[in-house]
């Protein structure tokens, strides 16, 4: 009899189908936002798996004509804008969690944790009429401080797993050698967690830069455009220039995906101490 | 006077010197882990918990253009919620959107992503490291961008989907628009956001699994217990905290899908046969202009979410001390 299901018996093909679905399904739209981008004619002759007739053009046009490099730049600037302040503010309140025993410590992460589910939607509304009355629509900045409302709770959260990991020892260390705790902070500290640092960073990074609803609300003159909203450009009233849509896309997720797969190991121990080590 | 205060001061006896010394510094410990959360709680005092206040007070007005340039409020008790609540738009249009949307993609990404997850872990490693960073793509392809190629695979005219049926003779071409069926928008809906949410839930559910000491499954497999009860009374029991995270985040997530929707063809008000609550809101708010409506149905979603929320919370603390 054969033994089922036992993971030796597992034919060798078995796997390299298992393999072959997950490549397929994991990569096809990415794939075909690609190839679309560089066919010649991707609307008019839609579905052609392998492009023959390859070009430049949709990205020529998206840079040249439909100001994209703009929207590339203003969405850089929030999105670093957005990092350096939620890294900054993030690093300290995860310090606090991860290495001080106090009062109401429980409260301030179920607390975090919370915020986490708040819908855009209900955030959006509130701060659509405040930034109005601030007068701060339409502002780069505006965004940058309504994007920290998400992406710093998510911040302290991966710092925290990042900073518990730093061995105690290291740090009493320190304070034996007479070192302040600001000097431990900066000295000793904070290059053990620079990694963790940088994973967050870059995950703050790309949902600022990937942000939609607040960037189509608030955002109303074209020249102030981050990528999400800029996309929009390319729709016609009924058609829309989909070698452009798809050039387009493409710039907006190389960058991404490049951040993403270099981060992943951290990203995922980041997260795995964050979802289930609690 | 201060000078003479300050003469006095080195009377004090000197034993309780480093008493002072000490007591200050336990003050200094005690203050500093809420000197450091200070800017974080600010931030989210601000961002977040007085926007929730405010968009609850909204919801009791009748808010809209006029008072949006007036400034002045408008209140009309629970008008609002009675207005939502009786309407069986609510009931038979988007609370089925909301609810069986997000029920079909819960499963269908944590199902798929578990699945995965049980695959890689018999890989070898270079075969698991190339499986990985192609997921790793899948879920890091912005969910803009993500869409605009998922209605692309599918547009009527072009699209890769349309003209493969067409050349398989199944349908005729540019006849059949997926988007103006409610079934046929969410089918669409569900791949992209399935496609988008599986590789978190592989990702933690493999970290998971390497956790599982291999001696239990080499004495299941003794026993001649197979790869179906293996998983069930290993795996899951073992795994169940993961599960239970994964779950209720993808719950979570797929409760308030905005971008998705919204960007599909009719998502954005075209349509109000595809509406969720969170795209609801929006529209009554943004392209109405009714503010305080819009209002109450975010607020009706986030009651939702803190229910599950909560039900989150109370899993992760049984299972782990803070």
């Amino acid at each position: 009899m054969r033994r089922t299901g036992s993971a030796l018996a597992w034919p060798a093909l078995g796997k390299s189908l298992g393999v072959a679905a997950i490549l397929a399904f994991a990569l096809f739209p990415a794939y075909w936002m690609f190839s679309s981008a560089v066919d010649v004619d991707a609307a008019r002759r839609g579905a052609t798996l392998i492009p023959t007739d390859l070009t430049l053009d949709h990205f020529v046009r998206v840079l040249d004509v439909g100001g994209f490099g703009q929207f590339m730049r203003n969405s850089a600037i929030v999105a670093l804008g957005t990092v350096l302040i939620s890294a900054a503010v993030a690093l300290l309140a995860a310090v606090a969690v991860a290495r001080f025993a106090f009062t109401f410590r429980r409260a301030v992460l179920v607390l975090i944790l919370i915020v986490q589910m708040v819908p855009l939607e209900a955030l959006v509304i509130p701060l659509f009429l405040q930034a109005k009355n601030l007068q701060m629509l339409n502002s780069l900045l505006g965004l940058v401080i309504v994007y920290l409302a998400f992406s710093l709770p998510f911040a302290v959260w991966m710092l925290r797993g990042f900073v518990a990991a730093v061995p105690k020892e290291v740090e009493e260390a320190a304070y034996m050698d007479g070192a302040s705790w600001g000097r431990m902070f900066w000295a000793v500290l904070l290059p053990l967690v620079a990694p963790g640092v940088v994973a967050t960073s870059v995950f703050s990074f790309i949902t600022a830069w990937n942000e939609f609803i607040f960037a189509l609300t608030f955002l109303q003159d074209a020249d102030k455009y981050t990528v999400a909203v800029g996309l929009q450009r390319f729709f016609g009233q009924n058609t829309a220039d989909w070698g452009a849509v798809m050039a387009a896309s493409s710039l907006i997720t190389v960058p991404v995906v490049i951040f993403f797969v270099v981060v992943q190991r951290r990203l995922a121990s980041g997260l795995t101490a964050g979802a289930v080590k609690g | 006077m201060t000078t003479s205060t300050a003469r006095v001061a080195p009377i004090v006896p000197r034993g309780s010197a480093p008493d002072a010394h000490r007591r200050r510094a336990a003050r200094r410990r005690a203050v500093r882990p809420w000197v450091l959360l200070a800017p974080t709680l600010v931030v989210l005092a601000v961002l977040l918990l007085w926007p929730l206040v405010r968009v609850v007070d909204l919801s009791f007005q009748d808010f809209g253009l006029r008072e949006l340039v007036s400034g002045e409020s408008n209140y009309i008790g629970w008008a609002n919620y009675a207005a939502i609540l009786g309407d069986s738009y609510l009931w038979t249009v988007v609370l089925p959107n909301t609810v069986g949307f997000a029920a079909c993609c819960v499963v269908l990404t944590v199902g798929l992503g578990t699945l995965v997850a049980l695959f890689l872990n018999i890989l070898g490693t270079f075969w698991k490291t190339v499986c990985s960073t192609a997921i790793m793509v899948a879920w890091a392809v912005p969910a803009v961008t993500g869409t605009y190629v998922w209605i692309w695979l599918f547009d009527p005219l072009n699209g890769l989907v349309a003209s493969v049926l067409a050349g398989l003779g199944i349908i005729e071409p540019g006849t059949v628009n997926w988007y103006t069926d409610r079934l046929g928008f969410y089918a669409i809906a569900t791949l992209n956001v399935v496609h988008h949410g599986f590789p978190f839930v592989a990702i933690t559910v493999l970290a998971g699994l390497l956790t599982v000491p291999k001696e239990l499954y080499e004495a299941a497999t003794m026993d001649g217990a197979g790869a179906w009860r293996r998983f069930w009374q290993i795996t899951a029991p073992m795994l169940k905290p993961v599960f239970a995270v994964v779950t209720i985040l993808s719950t979570i997530w797929d409760f308030k899908v905005f971008t998705q929707i919204y960007l599909m063809p009719g998502g954005n008000g075209g349509n109000a046969e595809v509406f969720n609550l969170g795209v609801w809101s929006y529209i009554q708010s943004f392209a109405q202009g009714k503010y305080g409506m819009g209002s109450a149905i975010a607020v009706l979603l986030t009651g939702i979410l803190l229910v599950i929320t909560v039900v989150y919370m109370r899993t992760l603390f049984k299972e782990e001390d803070l």
